[in-house]
Formats: structure tokens, C-alpha cells, sequence
């Protein structure tokens, strides 16, 4: 028996499941120290009961932690529900700025946890585009996983969408150490499949540190040669 | 018996040492690899709680480093991150392997277990 793969949706899988298993570390985390909170309140009314003394500041700062863990737990689902939906219709207006911060909060983890820090740089006005957004997402995520491996020695890596002649770009920079054979492969290792499937293209200034995604006004454009 | 516990997660740590202090368990907290081997420098441990995942460097690698110091301390792996390979590896490498939100009755169990062997 041979098994049907289709490249563009095995790479939609992967993304996916990566971003779901950094939200479900992040939100075990989240749940934690909640619990450790919860945990440190039954021992005081345990020790309150054997008549020590409660201490308010203490109890105000641990719900003001629970609290603040309800957040970004808020948030994280939030942001997941976002990825989710973005499934929702093929083509679509899409907010680069919006985008691009959605991509950097689902990303963060990841980058973190290698040492790398992100950093977008929303647009002044608002750009966008009518495009694919989970195939655009997923693009990112690529992006920024191969902006983490040409990086140079600062660790961080700026996002900066923007207007342009065509429609739009995101630009990645901060990469020293990018090579036109690197994004070769990266291009090989399923970027091209990508900017396909975007009718976009990408440009890359090596001796600047620089790649560049170029998308359409509209991804049903003649692409531009 | 004193213990580490390393967690990028300040609330998350802290809270627990207190909690194990309560307990008449003397532990220490930072919340980077950097700061662990820092403290191990100064301070003996028994036995380190480590969280796998952290920024720059993570649980597993810092168990190296830490046995070079303190030849012989035992490790229990904390973590959120729950990958098949992780479980797999962590649980060969360390004497326990457990995922977070955790119950502060089991760690006291697994704490003595593994400082009795």
C-alpha cells in the first residue's frame, strides 16, 4: 500500500502540532503555579486553624499571582482560538500588524526557550493584504525558525511588516549569518511550497542580514516576476 | 537534607520552597540555569528539581554540569512539556520524571524515594 501525503497540508500539521504543544506547555505552566498558590493558601488556613497568625500581604500577593495567571492563561487561549479560526476561509484580508503579533506571542516560547528574542516592529499605518492566513502563519513560523539558525550573535531577530509596490512584505532581520545557499534550503525544506501556495516570493540581502517575504495586494494576482 | 529547585518560573518556585519549608524541607530556588551553578559553587545539595525546559539552558544539560560539582546528587525532572521523547529520556536520565501542575505530597514522596536510594 502506498500513502498519499500532501505536502502543503503535512506542513499545515506539523506547524500546528508544534504550536499546540508549546500552548499546552505554556498553559501546564500557567496551571502550576496556580496550583502552588491554591496549595500555599490551604496551608495557611491549616496553620491559621492551629492559631497562627495570617499575614494580608502575603494573601493579597498570592491573588493577585492567581489572578494574573488567569490572564495570561486568557491569553494564551485567546491566541490559540485565533490560530484555530484562521482555518475558517480560504482568503481573507489580513492585517499584517495583527498577524505579525499573533505569530510573535505563539512563537515566543519556542524562541525563548533557545534564547532567542523577538522583536516586531508594528507598521505606522495599518497594512494588509488579501491572502491565505494559515498558510501565511505558517510561513512565519518557518521563517523564524530558520531566522534562529542563520542568527547572529545578538539573538535577536526583528519582524517588520510593511506596504509595498506589490501589496506587502514582512521583513526578517538580525540574521548575520544568513548565505544564499542556506535559504536554499530552507526554501527546499518547504518555504517554497509555501510561498506558493501565497503566490508570494522572497528576496534576501545576505550582506545586510536580511530576507524578505513579498505578498500580493491580492494572492489571486499574477505574481510578479 | 537541602535541596535546589530550578524553574524559570519565579511565582512557580518560590511558592513552592516556601511550601517545602513549611514542611521542614530546606529548599533553595533560582530561576536559571545560570544562577543554579552559581549557587551550587557555594552551597552543598542532596538533590536538585530541575524543569526541563528553560531559556538558554535547559534541565537536562544542567544536570551534567551540576554532577560535575556535586558527584552523586540526585535529579527529579520538572516539567510542563510533555513529548514522548522527553518522558523516554528524562525518565532514563533523572530519578523521576514528572509533569507540572504537581502535587506537593507526591514530590515529598518521590523526594524521599530517591534521597534513599
Amino acid at each position: 500500500m502506498t500513502i498519499q501525503t500532501d505536502p502543503l497540508g503535512a506542513a499545515g500539521l506539523t506547524f500546528f502540532s508544534k504550536i499546540s504543544a508549546s500552548i499546552s506547555h505554556e498553559i501546564k505552566n500557567s496551571l502550576a503555579v496556580i496550583n502552588e498558590s491554591a496549595g500555599y493558601l490551604e496551608d495557611v488556613t491549616l496553620m491559621t486553624r492551629k492559631g497562627l497568625p495570617l499575614d494580608p500581604e502575603r494573601l493579597g500577593a498570592l491573588a493577585s499571582t492567581m489572578l494574573k495567571q488567569v490572564q495570561r492563561t486568557n491569553t494564551i487561549i485567546k491566541n490559540m482560538n485565533r490560530l484555530a479560526h484562521s482555518l475558517d476561509e480560504d482568503y481573507r484580508r489580513v492585517d499584517l500588524g495583527e498577524l505579525g503579533e499573533l505569530m510573535a506571542h505563539l512563537s515566543e516560547r519556542t524562541l525563548v526557550t533557545k534564547g532567542f528574542r523577538l522583536t516586531l516592529t508594528a507598521p505606522a499605518q495599518p497594512v494588509s493584504v488579501i491572502t491565505h492566513p494559515f498558510f501565511l502563519q505558517n510561513l512565519i513560523w518557518l521563517t523564524l525558525n530558520f531566522a534562529m539558525s542563520v542568527c547572529g550573535e545578538s539573538k535577536t531577530i526583528l519582524m517588520a511588516p510593511s506596504k509595498n509596490a506589490a501589496g506587502a512584505e514582512i521583513c526578517f532581520s538580525g540574521l548575520d549569518r544568513i548565505t544564499e545557499e542556506m535559504v536554499q534550503d530552507f526554501l527546499a525544506q518547504g518555504g517554497r511550497l509555501l510561498l506558493d501556495a501565497l503566490n508570494a516570493s522572497c528576496h534576501t540581502a545576505t550582506g545586510q542580514g536580511r530576507l524578505t517575504l513579498s505578498l500580493p495586494e491580492d494572492i489571486h494576482q499574477l505574481k510578479a516576476s | 537534607m537541602r535541596i535546589l529547585l530550578v524553574d524559570d518560573e519565579e511565582e512557580f518556585v518560590a511558592t513552592l520552597a516556601e511550601r517545602l519549608s513549611l514542611r521542614d524541607i530546606e529548599a533553595d530556588w533560582v530561576t536559571s540555569a545560570r544562577e543554579a551553578e552559581k549557587i551550587a559553587d557555594t552551597r552543598h545539595y542532596d538533590l536538585v528539581v530541575l524543569d526541563v525546559k528553560m531559556p538558554h539552558m535547559g534541565g537536562r544539560q544542567l544536570k551534567q554540569l551540576l554532577e560535575k560539582k556535586m558527584p552523586g546528587i540526585k535529579t527529579i525532572y520538572l516539567t510542563g512539556h510533555g513529548s514522548e521523547e522527553d518522558y523516554k529520556a528524562g525518565s532514563a536520565e533523572a530519578e523521576y520524571y514528572l509533569m507540572k501542575p504537581i502535587n506537593i505530597n507526591d514530590l515529598i514522596d518521590k523526594i524521599n524515594d530517591a534521597l534513599a536510594t
